[in-house]
């Protein structure tokens, strides 16, 4: 076997001479031996390989525009067969990357091994630096997710800051004024050409020159002398290996990079912070009020990098050389201070009490855990969007959110209905889905139009409560204008001459209630009850019954609902019509317009007409707004089988 | 050789010279062409940015009605036909501002939600006494200005943007009065306001 190849070996030699080239990449000096210390260069090429590999791979999934970088994204972590992990460990190598520049630039600076004559490998040395923090800061926005999004926003308006050329070179980067398609295409252009590229070439000149001066040897006498292949190269795989167990480890304790919901220029994200390794520029801003602004995010961090830069020349001297090494620790204390005091900031609340001294950082603290929570809320929302039956329309994720009355309901309510209503689970008080105001001035609509929630607005324990007609200044009860509603329910089983008769009439009085509560629910054809709508027909019918007259023999003053209200015909009597109760359609005219005669009509004392107008221009809720509105108050939306956002 | 060099021999040295100069001259100039055209126009597409002017929207907002004159901040999303390279999407929300109606004042004031620190979204709890930045945290009176004046790490007060009331009527003979802002993007982190181009 040998001979063959061998002699293709010895072909390939004559013409192209690799047997010295292979010869001279191996057979390096190490003067004093091989070391773990002088480990970490090769990490950091064997991390940068990780993420030319992986990064090649993740670009043949990945497709810059603002309706497909989420979408491709999404799909390369949820639906491509280990994409997770691919994404994690791009992400987390990318991490990685900084700690091991960090310790390598650490090293070479307390070894002194920046002197002549290896001044340029060094000063090579922080241009790759810089290379490597630009494909972090161009690689954080390329998902199109509202954390990358919103931070990045943040960092390029901070870069426009810069004197001068500031607003045009922030223009040039984003391509345009404001965020879009080329913003996208430029960032990836940047992150997966130009810049991987540069890095290529100067890391070809660093290693060239590396070998030019050999190695810097911390102690020559250490050891005899010793061979880069394969003593070292030995010590550089483990250590290379250590580096991704590391990095596999945090990829499958987080499941992969974060994906958050798709960006939304017009909605905040209040939780948006750089990637961890620049929190301290982050966190620094905040010591510079006002139009200071510039020495934190500009002046400053700039002079701190031209003294690295200056780093050989400076360290000629010993004296020189212990400012370096006092520099650097100051600012890599520094650094360490800051991102520390920014987690501080950020997650307070999660390990502190509110107190008087500390209330106004506890809060801020708790609106940014708030913020978070309600992120990954809305992340894990919008993929199981994605992932239902329907997929990604053309247009991308964002209208899958746009369009999703989970999402926008509670939304759009508080903006336009929570001032008067409450939408309050009272099993589950404490749900984060619950919208609660502590005076409200209308009925609480959790659960609207299902049978609990009538049930509820006829039993006379219930009717009179906050929750129903009990509201503040209610007209339906107490010297109310209009307390026929309530009166009836809490009077249709006292026969006050009678106990007797009233413990037997009560009974028969609920069971009616049961029944029209079920008929009149059934009107609504809520998703949620579509099958015991199915399986209570009997039930159903005879509620019907009742309501269309049945119920005045039941009760005790002979009166039934269709004696108030209109069902079965039309009538004009200044009560809602119960014929489709709170189904869509009777949901939508009722809140377009209260005062109509089909409900209120001039009994409406209080509910605003939010769409009375032909003329759109003229209203105030559009119909989109208000069917996602309606949607939501009656749980009609797309719930995946698992049902985890069924809270 | 120098020394016995005949006329001739000059004159065939200087036309050599020469033919060097020129070679040389030529071979610069045509290399540097062949690579600079391509970059030209690469760099010349690149910044087709800069070439496109901006557009300040006049943005119809709400209607006055739904901004009650308690001088309370209500929070409206901005709204524009916006085109982002090859798409135009109609009615886009780009942004958010604050309408604001004291007792009595027939106009709200209008203050956009970007920060005028860094362009973070400035946040408003209702019932709250004022705004707070969620990322540097300045904090805002409910007219805008710094709680903290100069000491606040944004460096101006929340941007004001121009407020016009427009009267419309429908078919049906009922009308509105609208609210319309002019949508004004400002550089951040200055002391004034500068518009973006």
């Amino acid at each position: 076997m040998s001979g063959p190849l061998q002699n293709v070996i010895a072909w390939l030699d004559d013409r192209t001479g690799v047997r010295a080239i292979v010869h001279e990449a191996l057979y390096e000096r190490v003067p004093g031996g091989a070391r773990w210390r002088y480990v970490w260069g090769s990490t950091l090429v064997v991390a940068f390989a990780t993420q030319a590999i992986t990064g090649v791979f993740l670009w043949m999934a990945y497709s810059p525009s603002t309706q497909t970088a989420w979408e491709s994204v999404y799909y390369i972590h949820h639906e491509m067969a280990g994409g997770w992990l691919l994404r994690g460990i791009h992400h987390f190598m990318a991490h990685a990357m900084v700690v091991l520049l960090a310790i390598h630039l650490l090293q070479v600076v307390i070894d002194g091994a920046y002197r002549a004559p290896r001044e340029l490998n060094f000063v090579l040395g922080l241009v790759l630096m810089l290379i490597v923090l630009g494909l972090s800061l161009t690689g954080y926005l390329l998902p199109w997710d509202q954390k990358g999004y919103w931070a990045t926003k943040v960092s390029t308006e901070l870069a426009s800051q810069a004197p001068i050329a500031g607003p045009t070179l922030k223009n040039l980067a984003i391509g345009g004024t404001e965020y879009g398609h080329h913003t996208l295409t430029r960032f990836f252009a940047l992150h997966a050409g130009v810049l991987p590229a540069l890095l290529v070439l100067v890391l070809v000149l660093h290693v060239a020159l590396f070998r030019r001066h050999g190695l810097h040897p911390r102690d020559p006498h250490h050891a005899p002398d010793a061979m880069f292949w394969p003593d070292q190269l030995l010590k550089d795989s483990v250590a290379a290996l250590a580096v991704l167990a590391v990095v596999l480890a945090l990829t499958i304790y987080y499941g992969g990079a974060e994906l958050t919901a798709p960006a939304d220029s017009a909605n905040p994200y209040a939780a948006a912070r750089p990637e961890t390794y620049f929190l301290f520029l982050f966190q620094f801003l905040k010591w510079f009020p006002g139009e200071l602004e510039v020495w934190g995010a500009i002046v400053i961090p700039t002079i701190a990098l031209a003294l690295l830069f200056l780093m050989p020349w400076i360290g000629r001297s010993r004296g020189g050389h212990l400012f370096n090494v006092a520099l650097l620790f100051c600012l890599l204390g520094g650094a360490a201070l800051l991102t520390a005091q920014a987690l501080n900031d950020d997650y307070l609340a999660k390990w502190t009490d509110r107190t008087e001294e500390n209330a106004a950082a506890y809060d801020a603290s708790a609106a940014f855990l708030a913020a978070k929570r309600e992120a990954a809320h809305e992340a894990e929302r919008v993929i199981d969007l994605a992932q239902s039956p329907a997929k990604i329309p053309a247009a991308g994720a964002l209208t899958l959110m746009h369009d999703d009355p989970y999402l926008q309901g509670p939304k759009l309510f508080v903006q336009h209905c929570a001032s008067c209503h409450n939408y309050l689970d009272r099993e589950h008080p404490d749900a984060t889905a619950n919208i609660v105001s502590a005076a409200p001035t209308a009925p609480n609509l959790f659960g609207v139009g299902s049978r609990k929630w009538l049930t509820g607005l006829l039993d006379p324990e219930q009717v009179a409560t906050v929750h129903y007609f009990g509201y503040r200044g209610s007209p339906f009860v107490g010297d109310g204008e209009n307390t026929d509603m309530v009166d009836f329910v809490q009077e249709a089983a006292s026969y006050e001459d009678d106990e007797e008769m009233d413990a037997d009439a009560k009974w028969q009085v609920q069971a009616a209630f049961e029944k029209i509560a079920a008929a009149l629910s059934a009107e609504a054809q809520l998703p949620e009850q579509v099958e015991i709508d199915r399986r209570d027909q009997e039930m159903i019918a005879a509620g019907q019954a009742l309501m269309e007259g049945g119920l005045a023999e039941v009760v005790s003053n002979g009166m039934s609902c269709t004696d108030c209200h209109s069902f079965g015909e039309m009538q004009d009597i200044g009560s809602p019509v119960l014929d489709g109760y709170m189904s869509r359609q009777w949901l939508m005219d009722f809140i377009r317009n209260p005062a109509d005669e089909r409900f209120y009509g001039e009994k409406n004392d209080r509910m605003p007409a939010f769409a009375p107008h032909d003329d759109r221009r003229l209203n105030q809720l559009d119909e989109k707004s208000l069917s996602l509105i309606v949607d939501w108050l009656r749980g009609d939306w797309y719930r995946p089988n698992n049902a985890s956002t069924s809270d | 050789m120098a020394d016995s060099a005949s006329p001739q021999d000059t004159d065939t040295a200087a036309a050599d010279d020469r033919r060097r100069f020129f070679a040389v001259v030529t071979s610069i100039l045509a290399g540097a062409l062949a690579t600079l055209t391509p970059l030209a126009a690469g760099v010349a597409t690149f910044c087709s940015p800069l070439f496109r002017k901006h557009k300040h929207h006049q943005v119809r907002i709400a209607l006055l009605s739904q901004v009650p004159d308690d001088g309370l901040p209500r929070y409206f999303p901005v709204s524009v036909d916006r085109q982002d390279a090859w798409n135009r999407y109609p009615r886009q929300r780009v942004g958010a501002v604050y309408l604001i109606r004291q007792s009595g004042v027939a106009e709200p004031i209008a203050l956009t939600a970007k920060c005028p620190h860094a362009g973070c979204f400035i946040g408003y709890t209702p019932g709250g006494d004022g705004f707070k930045c969620p990322c540097h945290t300045s904090e805002f009176k409910l007219d805008g200005a710094r709680v903290h004046g100069d000491a606040e790490v944004a460096p101006r007060d929340m941007d004001r943007l121009p407020v016009e009331l427009r009267q419309i009527s429908g078919a049906d003979g009922a009308s509105a009065i609208e609210v319309w802002v002019e949508y004004i993007d400002f550089q951040t982190g200055h002391r004034e306001q500068i518009r973006t181009a």
